[in-house]
């Protein structure tokens, strides 16, 4: 077997700088699958770019990065292209950012047809078409003469993949090519990937954060760490039998669904929330009506968990901004703590009364807290307008609740900017804490983190929510990550609830058809007995 | 990682053509409302901008000159003082409609004529340095975008004292230089026809672009900058697309919404700075006519070159907001919005 | 990707890293004249009107370190008496734009209905009056000087401000941080105000300074062409437009130093905006 993409010793960074990747080595043999598995900021993004080379400006290299031979930190510019032409192809993250927005599919995929291979405008065309009939796109001929914007996300990384193999790549390069997507549209790529890398016995290597998905494709891994490779082998052996400290973690980290750790629900005690034919459409100015939410109805007893669990459009942060009262329904009822919601806009007193029962924590890190404001004052604003207290003891309250969710004294005075993303959830959590809710609101609190990080904030919540005795909505795409947290599940799909029970009753004996799409779309290891199905 | 849930827009419905057409209709027809409305607007704004003024209408339009009776009655006539307001405003405009605009006190004619008689040379002068800002605006913030380093940092350092030079200034220097100084290029009169003409309107044209030659490579340079390190950029260089391509075709083309977006600001800005650029350089245009009518208070005219103005402005911005769809199908599907 | 975590840094340091050496020296260049202007009475060299017509388009020497006009009047004490005018007016507008321009931006960007799109609307319509024209309209309107045309500036550039305003408000809303402030109970004054305000107070800041220069620039144009400042008094428009026979005479000073006062606090101007706005813009990514 011979190798196909061979780095040896290879060292990126900036002048003055530690390196960004330390002498990472790495080989993919042809028609083998490789996964590259390492968390944000490990590098693993530059290395596989450098296949390509592709080298971010200004930076300095050294090693070997060869493909086929060609050693592309040493090659010329047209050497380079004719690589990137006819012998490796790359497929991006997110195709919505991947793909020319002014220029139509057809044009994207034809430009390097006709503009090295010499094909008529025709031929180019007919290949094209082809290749997305291929890929599982149907009516691919209309498809060429539409904009980026008019297709889903699923059917653009579907392009992207037909464009990468439109010249019959020996090496597939994939960066995260799922992770923009929902997890039962990732499951059909996935299948793709791996049918076509089979098929045309190419080698891949295929990057991502995902340690299931890289079992699920790969036969072989390499763990990639602060730019250095921590530990390699197959797929198998690393992930069941790790040798690292660092890989352990990771594996340990990533959220599986563990069906038979389920605590039973307790008894349902007294409901804090009930929903009842809660319904939200919105009017588009073209006259259109679109339904966000259809229909609601469930019952959250005090001190309960309750996961909200659905893909992209399926209205699940639609209810939980419904229930913070960050939208008001169009139909139905909404009675928190017994008291009925009213269908309009919040006074600013009802709001403040209202914020002593529910709170929210949003997904993304970076946005979610004022970038101004130093985070011990965040908090301690909280104190001085609910609890009422002066402005030293705001500041002692604050200081002890940021303490508690693990932000030490040495951060009070930092901005948002200074604190990295988990740390920044964590300051989001005690400012929703500290107005003393009894239901606490994550509306994707924990997707955008590491996962490493996000093990350590649902850890955080865990202890939280049995200390202060919290009740729990808490809105996710992850079935692992909501099974660890929530008692009870609730699938929504278009804007409707489709199915809701205890979690083990939902994920061992799913009643519904999406329920168990949703499920059998996750992941599974090469190694396990099922097939990679959809 | 961050998954879109609400951002995410749905697919709009993949339709037959006709839908398309119907939809393209409907946008073209919304904006050259929006257009008409825009100008009413703004002839609204501009005629009763005289009524600001205190005092009787009569003698504020007679300034200057002497107010016998026969005088202020001939004015009032003329300009129906003694009707309402509103009936004032429906004959102006439907006077512009008919291309009646009224009369000048100062020359004794039809403002539309004077100004139908200037407007060539305004027209010549601001197309000249229309051609100087696209050609050299562009050029340099091309080569600046393209090449970092040392021509970046050059090309910017000399952009910013260029925008930085008011065009009078500029006027007054380039007549220093090339005129008094060399002795190149006539420094006053518009000369004769053709070629004589280009060489008389070098130097104003000039003048009066410079600020707006800097705007155009600013925001060429920094739009440029800001598609080179979009992904679908990295994307093409990846599929072994040569530079030449990926800039021209992924670059540049996506680049030109913002650099249309400015060109509807230069026009109105180039005609309104053409006011003393003609002065400087003695060329009869209606921008010194401008200049000329506030001095010799002459409002009939001076009401008219603000119309035509500012109908200039509101007309280059539909123009480009009808151009913009054409470059991002996106705008017209309503999904990006600049 | 975040390659270096920053630490806070304390006190001036954090401003001192927040200019470049360019922006360092053309604030100094701002500083210089603005001094010298204000402070025209007690530094100027001579009475900027006194006429000597013994002593006319004198070159650069001890009695007159800059020369002198073709009326024989001292050119640096013109410069500095004329920076008291050709300054005071873009500080107006500027001043007076800005605070209308965030005012209407807030309550436009903050307000969902029908508010925010007439506010919209009229901003719109606004832009299609340019500054200048809008300034030469006031001046045909309410005489020669430079009151008219300044009031209508300010007028003219808040849209500017507004647009501008309006789209970071806009933005700012429905971000989880302030959506979160409204979750929490917090008043919407306290939010808009307190909050949100100062975050806007930098971007817009920078679009101010950039139209500090416009406006100079503008004013400037406008003395230049006999409708804004009247002689006898200085201004540095004025004072070019004065110069123009001597120029074409051969005598380029008179004409020289007011247009390279003009031309150095537009480009300080510029690019004490612009840094901020790059600073600005760095830190949003």
């Amino acid at each position: 077997m011979t190798q196909l993409l061979t780095i040896e010793d290879f060292t990126l960074g900036f002048r003055d700088r530690p390196p960004l990747l330390d002498s990472v080595s790495l080989h993919v043999n042809d028609g083998e699958a490789v996964a590259l598995v390492g968390e944000s900021g490990s590098g693993k993004s530059l290395t596989t770019r450098a296949a390509l080379g592709l080298f971010p400006g200004g930076s300095e290299f050294s090693g070997t990065v060869a493909v086929q031979g060609l050693d592309t930190l040493t090659a010329s510019k047209q050497r380079l292209m004719e690589l990137r032409r006819g012998h490796a192809s790359m497929i991006f993250q997110d195709p919505r950012a991947g793909i020319n927005p002014v220029r139509t599919v057809g044009d994207f995929l034809t430009e390097t047809l006709l503009r090295f291979d010499g094909l008529s405008r025709a031929e180019a065309t007919e290949r094209a078409v082809k290749q997305l009939e291929q890929v599982g796109l149907r009516r691919a001929k209309e498809l060429m003469d539409q904009h980026p914007h008019q297709l889903s996300g699923g059917m653009l990384q579907r392009v992207m993949i037909a464009a990468a193999l439109l010249n019959s790549p020996d090496l597939l390069l994939c960066d995260e090519p799922t992770t923009a997507l929902d997890v039962t549209t990732q499951a059909g790529i996935v299948k793709l990937l791996r049918e076509e890398q089979q098929s045309r016995g190419m080698g891949m290597l295929f990057i991502t954060h995902d340690l299931n998905l890289a079992a699920s494709l790969c036969e072989r891994v390499y763990v990639l760490r602060r730019g250095r490779v921590v530990e390699q082998g197959g797929t198998q052996n690393v992930f069941l039998t790790p040798q690292q400290d660092y890989t352990r973690q990771l594996v340990e980290a990533t959220p599986v669904i563990d069906v038979a750790g389920l605590e039973a629900p307790a008894a349902a005690g007294v409901p804090l929330l009930e929903v009842a034919g809660l319904s939200k459409t919105y009017q588009l100015p073209r006259g259109d009506v679109i339904t966000a939410l259809d229909n609601a109805a469930f019952t959250l007893p005090e001190g309960g968990s309750l996961g909200v669990v659905g893909e992209s459009g399926s209205g699940k942060s639609t209810l939980a901004r419904l229930v913070v009262a960050l939208e008001t329904a169009t139909e139905g009822e909404l009675t928190l703590r017994g008291v009925p919601r009213p269908r309009r806009a919040l006074k600013a007193s009802e709001r403040k009364v209202l914020a002593k029962d529910v709170q929210i924590v949003f997904q993304d890190p970076y946005l979610s807290l004022d970038p101004r404001i130093p985070v011990g004052n965040a908090v301690a604003d909280v104190f001085r307008l609910h609890q009422r207290q002066g402005r030293k003891q705001a500041k002692v309250s604050a200081a002890e609740l940021l303490g508690r969710v693990g932000i030490g004294p040495e951060r009070f005075d930092a901005r948002p900017r200074a604190l990295s993303g988990g740390q920044r959830q964590r300051v989001a959590l005690a400012k929703a804490l500290a107005a003393r809710p009894r239901l606490l609101v994550l509306d994707e609190a924990t997707s955008a983190l590491d996962v490493s990080v996000q093990a350590q904030v649902l850890e955080l919540v865990e202890e939280l929510r049995e200390q202060l005795g919290l009740t729990i909505l808490f809105v996710t795409h992850d079935l692992a990550v909501v099974s660890r947290l929530c008692s009870q599940i609730l699938v929504m799909h278009q804007g409707g609830i489709v199915e809701q029970g205890p979690t083990a009753r939902i994920l061992e004996d799913p009643g519904d058809e999406y329920t168990r799409n949703l499920i059998a779309s996750r992941p599974r290891p090469l190694w396990d007995a099922e097939p990679v199905t959809a | 990682m961050v998954v879109m849930d609400q951002a995410q827009a749905p697919a709009p419905p993949r339709g037959p053509g006709k839908r398309a057409a119907n939809r393209a209709a409907a946008f073209i027809a919304k904006k050259v409302l929006a257009l008409i409305v825009t100008l009413l607007v703004a002839s609204l704004a501009v005629f009763f901008s005289r009524f600001l003024v205190p005092g009787d209408p009569a003698r504020f339009l007679l300034r200057g000159r002497s107010p016998k009776p026969e005088a202020l009655e001939e004015i009032t006539r003329q300009f129906g003082l003694d009707k309402p307001a509103w009936e004032q405003y429906l004959n102006w405009l439907g006077g512009i409609l008919h291309g009646d605009w009224g009369r000048s006190l100062t020359y004794r004619q039809d403002v539309s004529d004077v100004l139908l008689g200037r407007l060539p040379t305004t027209l010549q002068l601001v197309a000249l340095a229309a051609v100087f800002i696209t050609v050299l605006g562009l050029f340099a913030g091309i080569l600046a975008s393209l090449n970092k380093g040392f021509s970046d940092r050059f090309i910017l350092i000399t952009l910013t004292a260029a925008g930085a030079v008011p065009p009078f200034v500029a006027a007054i220097a380039l007549v220093a230089l090339f005129s008094v100084g060399l002795g190149w290029f006539p420094s006053f009169g518009s000369g004769d026809g053709g070629w004589d003409r280009i060489w008389h309107l070098t130097l104003p044209a000039l003048a009066l672009g410079i600020t707006y030659i800097a705007m155009v490579a600013r925001v060429t340079r920094s739009s440029m900058n800001e598609q080179l390190l979009r992904e679908h950029v990295e994307v093409a260089t990846s599929r072994g697309l040569t530079r030449g391509s990926v800039v021209a075709r992924h670059v540049l083309r996506n680049a030109l919404g913002p650099i249309l977006t400015v060109s509807g600001v230069l026009v109105a800005g180039l005609l309104v700075s053409s006011a003393i650029i003609e002065r400087t350089f003695g060329l009869s245009g209606i921008g010194q006519l401008l200049v000329q009518s506030i001095d010799r208070l002459d409002f009939a005219v001076v009401q008219a070159i603000v119309m035509v103005v500012v109908a200039a402005f509101v007309l280059v911005n539909t123009v480009v907001d009808l151009i913009q769809p054409l470059i991002d199908p996106r705008i017209a599907a309503g999904t990006e919005s600049r | 990707m975040t390659l270096a975590v920053q630490l806070p840094q304390a006190g001036l340091r954090r401003y001192g890293s927040l200019l470049s050496p360019m922006a360092w020296s053309a604030l100094a260049v701002a500083a210089a004249v603005v001094l010298l202007s204000v402070f025209a009475p007690i530094l100027a060299p001579y009475d900027p009107d006194y006429v000597d017509l013994n002593n006319v388009l004198a070159g650069p020497g001890a009695q007159h370190l800059l020369g002198t006009d073709a009326l024989g009047r001292d050119l640096l004490s013109r410069l500095m008496y004329g920076g008291r005018t050709s300054l005071l007016g873009p500080t107006i507008v500027v001043i007076g734009s800005t605070v209308l321009g965030l005012l209407l931006g807030l309550v436009a960007g903050w307000s969902e209905g029908w508010l925010g799109k007439v506010l919209g609307r009229v901003f719109d319509l606004l832009f299609a009056f340019p500054a200048l024209l809008m300034a030469m309209l006031a001046i045909a309107l309410f005489g020669k000087g430079l009151l008219a045309p300044i009031l209508a500036m300010t007028i003219a550039y808040v849209p500017y401000v507004a647009r501008l305003a309006q789209s970071l408000v806009v933005a700012e809303r429905s971000r989880p941080y302030v959506q979160a402030y409204r979750v929490l109970g917090f008043r919407t004054p306290w939010v808009v105000l307190g909050r949100v305000l100062p975050n806007l107070i930098p971007t817009v800041g920078a679009q101010s300074t950039l139209n500090f220069g416009y406006v100079l620039a503008d004013l400037a144009a406008l003395s230049f062409i006999g409708l804004g400042v009247q002689p006898p008094t200085s201004d540095w428009g004025a004072m070019i437009e004065e110069s123009r026979g001597a120029l074409l005479g051969g005598y380029i000073l008179p004409a020289f130093w007011p247009a390279l006062v003009v031309v150095l606090v537009v480009v300080a101007v510029n690019v004490i905006g612009e840094e901020l706005s790059d600073r600005i813009g760095g830190k949003l990514s």
